[in-house]
């Protein structure tokens, strides 16, 4: 420790001198596993290796779905959507094929897994890890156990498949045995981005990264003027306001 | 491959419970299983004794007709690791494996295979291995209390072998026993040293033609197991059964048995049905049926039980089961995997509709989709998805580039309005639009709708719409940009 806090000029020397294996706290981690590019060279840069580990569980920390989760993914799942398919357990609404399909993927790789219980859910994500003939499985689950994370992961690092899984963000207190986790919150344009965990220095701040294709108002676009173009009746909510009034 | 147990084994195969069972033929005991010669039954007493030193015992009849059901099933099952698989004396089965080494790793991991396959089939072998097949049947006939080797594969360490066994192991010899003694002729080495012409005029001529095929002087001719054109076998369980899972362990066999024929007649399974016969009680109750269809035509043995556990254990038993019954009911040519240098990443095709038909088989047909989508304007009609199984690749419909949020709720959420503006959780800033969709007049399902984007204070944007329709425009929510 005492080589960590002492002055540059000293520690070169010490350091130099230290096992390779000996890891520094300021030094980021690395993976045994390859890593794919998240598409966003900020992100890149945080992570270790610079992208998505695969064979992990990487857990995303959402306050709630729809915030923008998809997008960020966006780069990824297409770059392995060119050859592989893509499950998604559990997904707390309808996956809209239109949406993906703008995105210019190829709807044919996508694999909806809809469970009625959890417990079916979990198996059908270790099913999907064990078989490896999917490129990446995003899974969804709200209140899952430490033993059963530590199964999926297990059950993940055999394979060759990116494995994602979307969690509330009260979870991030919580132990949990995936190397990264990443808690997610919504942002003008883009995503705000706080490192719960990593391979490699503490990060405190979050930051903000810009998403592109994020829905933004256009610039010539005023939520007053439309209301002209549009041959419709005035807003009747004054009337819906009055009636309990008339039944009470 | 011989099955010292099969008397007792076809009464109570080797994963029944333990039990105090016997065998009788013709009053006279022909198998005992391990817990009743523990009271003192020894093969060869009478009935009446039996019952006298062990009155818990179940005495079963002796079968010759189940016998050989059995020992045709297990040559059923064994048709996957040869072709060639004979019968042959006592409750033995012959397998020429020349040409199958190669292809199974070699003689001790192809003994592993067909041990573990005979012991799933509820039997336990005793397998010889010889370069001639009466060789290998005296191997795997002696039945000695001290391990020996039963696997020889050069001729000259098989003579050896064969030449410490009694002579008695041979049917045809036996008539001769009492002689032989008496000349002091024990092992098949004293019967060789023998004159062949005295031994011929004193015995017949059986006894030298099976001695010269066990040695290899003589050619060995076989009437090969002929596989049936169709596939169907039944199966009575020595227990009624309560649980779908405990199904499980009487149905490999039948699925043993059923890939066993597969790879005999080169064809792969698409479909089979396991039916489960009820015990016939004041009303007979029609057997239940388990109709499984494969997305790719499989012949593997493995994942066919996978499939059953998967569906077993979703069913509900309304009675016990007494028997089962398993049919192949559409077969089509096996397709072996091509083989690749550099195989893909991400498995096999194969693989992915084995996935798909696992997780069919435990979640159901509607809980494994794929995309559909339709062309139509609507979002919930053009969001359609379908049984992963069965669909087909969709018809690249031209890509819309059309602003759409990636999660689409079930059922739009109706919005409050607070100052005339739509609300949820905070009031909404509608940032773009509108985009006006109209139809859906054609078939009943009409929607006069505007949709807009709108953003709430925390800067989560959700897809809106507005419902011209009627006298009032109410708010909407459909969808989140994920």
């Amino acid at each position: 420790m005492s080589a960590l806090v002492s002055p540059i000029s000293t520690s070169k020397a010490t350091l130099s001198s230290l096992p390779h294996a000996v890891w520094r706290a300021d030094q980021m981690g690395s993976y045994q596993a390859a890593t794919t590019p998240t598409g966003y060279r900020t992100l890149d840069a945080e992570l270790p290796n610079g992208g998505w580990p695969s064979a992990a569980l990487i857990e995303l920390l959402l306050p709630q779905a729809g915030i923008g989760e998809m997008r960020l993914l966006r780069p990824t799942l297409g770059l392995i959507a060119k050859q592989r398919r893509i499950a998604l357990v559990q997904p707390p609404h309808l996956p809209q094929v239109a949406a993906w399909t703008a995105w210019g993927l190829p709807a044919d790789r996508l694999l909806w897994v809809r469970t009625a219980r959890s417990a079916d859910a979990l198996w059908s994500a270790e099913q999907i890890l064990r078989n490896g003939s999917c490129g990446a499985l995003l899974f969804w689950q709200q209140q899952v156990r430490t033993e059963s994370l530590r199964r999926l992961h297990l059950a993940a690092q055999g394979t060759e498949i990116l494995f994602w899984m979307m969690r509330p963000l009260a979870c991030a207190q919580d132990a949990s045995p995936s190397p990264l986790r990443l808690a997610l919150r919504p942002a003008d344009g883009g995503i705000d981005i706080g490192i719960v965990k990593r391979r490699g220095p503490q990060r405190d701040t979050t930051f903000t990264l810009r998403v592109d294709d994020m829905p933004l108002a256009s610039s010539t676009y005023s939520s007053t003027s439309t209301h002209a173009h549009m041959d419709r009746r005035a807003p009747a909510a004054p009337a819906t306001r009055n009636l309990p009034a008339e039944l009470v | 491959m011989h099955l010292p147990h099969l008397p007792l084994e076809t009464f109570r195969p080797n994963w029944s419970d333990p039990g105090k069972h016997v065998v009788i033929d013709r009053e006279q005991v022909v198998a005992v299983s391990a817990q009743a010669a523990g009271c003192g039954v020894r093969i060869g007493m009478r009935r009446g004794s039996v019952q006298a030193l062990c009155p818990e015992a179940i005495l079963h009849e002796h079968d010759p007709v189940r016998e050989q059901e059995a020992l045709t099933g297990v040559a059923l099952a064994l048709l996957q690791y040869t072709p060639e698989v004979a019968f042959s004396e006592e409750a033995s089965l012959l397998l020429d494996i020349t040409a199958s080494l190669r292809a199974f790793g070699g003689r001790r991991a192809l003994c592993r295979l067909v041990r573990v396959s005979v012991g799933v089939l509820g039997f336990t072998p005793q397998i010889g291995m010889a370069p001639t097949a009466q060789g290998a049947w005296l191997l795997a006939r002696y039945r000695s209390h001290r391990p020996m080797l039963r696997r020889v594969v050069r001729m000259k360490s098989m003579v050896r072998q064969l030449d410490t066994l009694p002579c008695t192991l041979l049917p045809a010899v036996r008539p001769y026993q009492e002689w032989l003694a008496g000349i002091g002729c024990y092992s098949l080495a004293d019967l060789r040293k023998l004159p062949r012409s005295g031994l011929q005029r004193r015995s017949d001529k059986t006894v030298l033609s099976a001695l010269d095929r066990a040695y290899g002087h003589a050619p060995e001719l076989f009437e090969w197991v002929q596989a049936p054109k169709t596939f169907a076998a039944g199966l009575e369980l020595p227990d009624r059964i309560e649980h779908a899972e405990a199904v499980l362990f009487a149905a490999r066999r039948l699925l043993l048995q059923m890939t066993g024929w597969l790879v005999a007649q080169q064809l792969a399974v698409s479909r089979f049905v396991l039916l489960l016969q009820h015990e016939r009680g004041r009303t007979a109750i029609p057997p239940t049926p388990i109709d499984i269809a494969l997305a790719d035509p499989a012949w593997h043995e493995e994942h066919l039980t996978r499939l059953l556990k998967e569906r077993l254990g979703r069913i509900e038993l309304n009675a016990p089961v007494i028997a089962l019954r398993l049919e192949a009911a559409q077969v089509a040519a096996m397709l072996p995997p091509t083989e690749s240098l550099f195989p893909d990443p991400g498995g096999t095709p194969a693989d992915y509709h084995r996935l798909l038909e696992l997780l069919t088989a435990r979640l159901g047909d509607r809980s494994v989709l794929a995309p559909s989508p339709r062309a139509d304007h609507r979002p919930e009609v053009c969001n359609a998805w379908s049984p992963a199984a069965t669909v087909n690749r969709p018809d690249a419909s031209e890509a819309q580039h059309l602003e759409r949020p990636f999660w689409m709720l079930e059922k739009p959420i109706a919005l409050p309005v607070r100052e005339h503006r739509p609300f949820y959780g905070s009031p909404l800033r509608l940032i773009k639009g509108p985009e006006r969709i109209e139809c859906g007049w054609w078939d009943g399902g009409l929607v006069v709708r505007d949709y807009f984007i709108a953003q709430g204070a925390e800067a989560t944007c959700y897809w809106v719409y507005q419902e011209r329709m009627g006298e009032e425009t109410c708010w909407f929510l459909q969808g989140l940009f994920g």
